[in-house]
């Protein structure tokens, strides 16, 4: 055996990658003091996981954020990479910290459940920055694995149990069809690399590409449940535990979103042809199915599934629109998305009557005489959401749209208004069962400090966004324009200085 | 006649076919004899050790007993209960007595005396050895029976397990050998540090072997006091026989395993050159032998382990000792440079 | 022609039993044959020259993973012929659906063909294997190099999975009674026993 392969190693390349490190060793550190320390320790686990997250967003943010690709062209670091993985982190703290207080009333105080938030949060952050096949898939998995198991913590809990399986089964085969997609890649291309398969993407196609791409589209269309793979949302957004339905829908979509605006934007860039009509149909399909079938919904988890389809349905139009201007409006969208969506979980979180979590919508009524604060933020959060102005949801909607337009997406933007006019119909129908509807009985009133807090920058977000949005969208813009720029290495493999060995 | 063996197809594919079949002929001849009188070994060390006589009658000092015991089995009539999974009451023993004869495939017995001397040799015994549990199980399932469902489950959990921590014991031998070819694992390099590094190894894959071929005190599947024989209760006469000459065949390979990783196979002991006049051959089978013993001996001194504390010891003190003296392993080797 | 024959002979195998996988009635007998048909797998991965997969494909998928398998099954309660009464109304989606991806399949391999640098694209090319490196050698040069981000992020992969199934089965239950093996070393005489001087014809 000869070691020179092995000496050769660069740990200074790694720098890029510090962020990820730093959070599974922190993983693995807490899990050990976890299993000494038994389930009482969850608190004090929780506060932990969400002190490393912060170290983490610090160690990013105080990163060069320069387009490097490092170990073998399997990781890679750009603006876009970053400010996604900041906003992933901020999504993960916010879950984190809505959730303990549920944690200790739903008898799932198991000291696993941050841990694992962790890691389901570094599986994100490494599909944010795949740039290989096998990157791609391995951070899939991480991400996917946590959560499934998260879905079903209450496993005494017939739903919970249910919504896990679902989830379990349906993720499985959507892995399975994905890892199809990347095969065919693979024997067309011999390669599984961003790079150079945007590279040799970009000359004579076969219909195995073709084929390929379709399935890779369709995996990752699962993971942000898009129209037609949307089916297992409403179910697991149900049966999963309040907390995980808030992660649920403020995390792992944004991630997931990343991951495909990469694929569509570096190795797939020069099929564009052919997955713009697959965006299209996805993105018109999500958006009318998430306002239609949103109205026909009693419980409130239920509904934020199908909003959730349908807000994706929206970002998608952006990715549709393509281009810079395109995608920044994507982030923007997503980025506000995020911030309402907490707000709307954190208020959903506080619906408890006699020490049980009730979440039909009815159950709101008369909530601005019982919880008068909590009825209003629930009702700026519904307007916002609805796309109000001069809200926050207003101005990432408003961006897509017009992006849409200057692309000649006349449909896409049409039908997303109209659809956007119906789905206001049930935000607007829970701010109606708040204030005019004969009083329920009274919430529980306790809601711990962290919630609050959560609950409170959703909302001043939310009602401040306009006094000054430019940070957000010009950040937005130099990750996405990053996405461009860094196209013209896709025409020359920059794997070749990178691989160290 | 004639034609055919002058013909091309009779020097290339017939000539060493027939030669690869005069091998293995010869390889089962000789371990099944081994097999038999294993079992009279057995008897006679047992008897010895318990101040009795063993077999001493069927022949001079009873050496034709085994002979008597397989005529008489072979002469039985074979059941197979109504209730129970015929094809796969009937494939279970056949399967576990073809395992426990085609791992002699890669055993090197002396320098170059080996049917397949494979890269991945050590990787075959081991998958080998691991498909062993399949005889078990489906021996437990298809009888039908309570007792012997009772005796596969627990063979089954107990073969999983003490293979994980066996799979660590050969990959610390691995690490200090830098090989997967039994051959060359024999004649590699050992400096005594390491051959004293391994002695810990040795005491663990030793035990393990113990219960990867459920022989006492981890012979829990068959349990005749609690569970009448576990998975063999319901068989007889050649099926049974072909459980009692798979398991030991098993402990004989076993043993030839442990010759092969540890103690250096056919070369002379200690490394004393004078000894090397002796055959190698002759060396590979009294250090089987003396592991062999080593299967008796324990066999009559030490009661059973109960079920909880079988479990504790393959996966509370062997798993994490094994994984920490891989980490031990590798690591000084790296210090010392002394990576094959 | 030996290999030619033992690879009709493994592919016809695996082909058979994995057939036999799904129509077997007994539960069982599929997964005994799935486990045939991954001990064939792993014959055909031999003809491929690739030993060291065959290898692990046996230890880890039959020797390991597939025991858990019937482990399970075969202490199921389920009667899977009340399991298959509903199956049959989906049989025609399902044919549907299959026969859309076979004829796929069938156009995408009919029309198939490489990108003309997908030889150069090739991560480890074949050239490195002829230089006389075994098998084992060549997979671990690139698993710990190239390929150690994959590696080490599926080892993370492995340990959610391992805390994931702690999470989901592990339960204390009250009232165990376990055997304490450090509570009966630390025993001594005088915590269990007392010895009374008892003179004759009082009692103690």
């Amino acid at each position: 055996m000869n070691n020179e392969a092995m000496t050769s190693f660069d740990f200074s390349s790694l720098g890029a990658i510090l962020p990820e490190l730093f959070l599974a060793v922190a993983g693995l550190v807490l899990l050990v003091a976890g299993v000494l320390r038994g389930d009482k320790s969850t608190n004090f686990i929780g506060g932990a996981v969400i002190w490393c997250l912060g170290i983490a967003a610090f160690i990013l943010i105080g990163l060069e954020w320069d387009r490097v690709s490092i170990l073998n062209g399997m990781f890679v670091m750009d603006p876009f990479a970053g400010f996604m993985k900041v906003l992933v982190i901020g999504g993960l703290i916010a879950s984190v910290a809505l959730s303990m207080q549920y944690l200790h009333q739903d008898y799932i105080a198991r000291f696993e459940y941050p841990i694992l938030v962790l890691f389901s949060g570094i599986g994100m952050m490494l599909m944010i920055s795949a740039h290989d096949m096998l990157a791609l898939y391995v951070g899939l998995e991480l991400q996917s694995l946590a959560l499934y198991v998260l879905a079903s913590i209450r496993r005494d809990h017939i739903k919970s149990a249910e919504s896990g399986m679902k989830y379990f089964v349906l993720g499985a085969i959507s892995s399975g069809i994905l890892l199809f997609g990347i095969s065919l890649l693979y024997g067309y291309a011999g390669t599984t690399n961003f790079a150079i398969l945007g590279d040799t993407l970009s000359h004579n196609m076969s219909l195995g590409v073709i084929i390929g791409l379709v399935f890779v589209l369709a995996g990752v269309a699962f993971k942000i449940s898009a129209v037609p793979f949307h089916m297992w949302t409403p179910d697991v957004y149900e049966g999963a535990p309040a907390s995980v339905t808030a992660l649920f829908a403020i995390v792992p979509k944004v991630a997931a979103m990343a991951l495909l605006i990469r694929l569509l934007f570096e190795p797939f860039a020069a099929l564009q042809s052919e997955w713009f009509q697959i965006i299209w149909f996805i993105a018109l399909a999500s958006m009318v199915l998430g306002a239609f079938a949103g109205l026909a919904q009693n419980n409130i988890k239920r509904l934020m599934a199908y909003s959730s389809i349908g807000n994706m349905g929206y970002a998608l139009i952006g990715v549709a629109a393509s281009g810079a201007m395109g995608i920044t409006a994507v982030i923007v969208y997503l980025a506000i998305y995020m911030a309402m969506t907490a707000g709307v979980f954190g208020v959903i979180l506080c619906m408890r009557r006699d020490g049980n979590a009730v979440e039909n919508i009815d159950d709101l009524a008369g909530l601005s005489k019982n919880a008068p604060k909590l009825a209003y933020i629930l009702a700026i959060l519904m307007f916002s959401m609805a796309g109000i102005p001069p809200l926050a949801g207003f101005f990432g909607k408003f961006l897509i749209f017009q992006s849409a337009v200057e692309s000649g997406l006349y449909t896409l933007a049409i039908l997303g208004i109209i659809s956007s006019v119906v789905a206001a119909y049930y935000y607007l129908r829970i701010i109606k069962v708040m204030f005019f509807d004969e009083p329920a009985d009274k919430f529980d009133a306790e809601i711990s400090l962290s919630r609050k807090l959560v609950i409170g920058l959703s909302v001043i977000g939310v009602i401040f966004f306009i006094v000054n949005p430019s940070p957000l969208i010009d950040q937005s813009r130099i990750a996405a324009s990053s996405l461009f720029s860094g196209l013209d290495d896709v025409a020359t493999p920059d794997t070749a200085e990178n691989n160290t060995q | 006649m004639t034609e055919f063996f002058s013909s091309d197809l009779w020097t290339i594919y017939g000539l060493p076919f027939a030669f690869m079949m005069a091998h293995i002929g010869a390889i089962i001849g000789v371990v099944l004899l081994f097999v038999a009188y294993y079992t009279y070994f057995e008897r006679k060390v047992m008897g010895a050790m318990q101040r009795r006589q063993g077999p001493n009658t069927v022949g001079p000092f009873g050496l034709l007993q085994p002979i008597a015991d397989g005529i008489k089995l072979l002469s039985k009539e074979t059941i197979v209960p109504t209730q129970s999974n015929g094809p796969v009451f009937v494939i279970a023993p056949m399967l576990l007595f073809t395992l426990a004869l085609i791992a002699w495939a890669v055993i090197p017995v002396n320098a170059k005396w080996v049917l397949a001397d494979i890269n991945v040799g050590i990787l075959y015994l081991f998958a080998v050895s691991s498909m062993g549990v399949y005889g078990v199980i489906m021996a437990g399932w298809a009888s039908n029976s309570k007792y012997a469902f009772l005796g596969g489950l627990r063979s089954a959990s107990q073969m999983v397990s003490y293979e994980v921590s066996m799979g660590l014991v050969i990959v610390c031998v691995l690490l200090c050998v830098g090989t997967l070819n039994l051959s060359e694992i024999i004649t590699a390099d050992r400096p005594t540090w390491v051959q004293i590094l391994l002695f810990p190894m040795l005491i663990v894959f030793l035990i393990s072997i113990l219960a990867e071929t459920n022989r006492a005190p981890f012979d829990l599947p068959e349990g005749e006091s609690e569970i009448t024989g576990g998975f063999m209760v319901e068989y007889s006469a050649m099926t049974f026989a072909l459980f009692f000459l798979g398991e030991y065949a098993n402990m004989i390979l076993m043993s030839a395993m442990t010759v092969v990783l540890f103690l250096g196979g056919w070369l002379p002991p200690f490394g004393i050159e004078a000894l090397a006049i002796v055959p190698g051959v002759i060396w590979f089978v009294l250090k089987t032998l003396l592991v062999m013993f080593f299967f008796i001996w324990t066999r009559a001194t030490f009661p059973r382990y109960r079920y909880d504390q079988l479990m504790r010891l393959g996966w509370k003190i062997f798993l994490p000792f094994t994984l920490f003296y891989v980490v031990l392993v590798s690591g000084l080797l790296v210090y010392f440079d002394a990576l094959p | 022609m030996l290999t030619g024959l033992a690879f009709y002979l493994f592919a016809a195998v695996v082909l058979v039993s994995a057939i036999a996988v799904i129509t077997a009635r007994n539960p069982v007998h599929s997964v005994l044959f799935l486990i045939l048909t991954f001990f064939n797998a792993a014959g055909l991965f031999i003809l491929l020259g690739a030993e060291f997969i065959a290898m692990i494909l046996v230890i880890v998928y039959v020797g390991a993973v597939a025991v858990l398998f019937l482990f399970v099954v075969m202490m199921l309660d389920i009667s899977f012929s009340d399991l298959r009464k509903g199956a049959m109304q989906y049989v025609p989606m399902g044919l549907i659906i299959g026969g859309i991806l076979l004829a796929e399949l069938i156009a995408v391999f009919s029309a198939w063909k490489f990108a003309p640098n997908a030889a150069d694209n090739i991560a480890v090319p074949f050239v490195q294997s002829a230089e006389g490196i075994t098998n084992t050698e060549a997979i671990g040069r690139v698993l710990y190099t190239d390929y150690v981000f994959a590696f080490q992020v599926s080892g993370l992969i492995l340990l959610v999975a391992m805390i994931g199934a702690i999470v989901l089965t592990h339960r204390t239950r009250p009232g165990v009674r376990k055997q304490k093996v450090a509570d009966q070393q630390a025993r001594k005489k005088s915590d269990v026993l007392e010895i009374k001087k008892v003179t004759s014809g009082t009692g103690v």
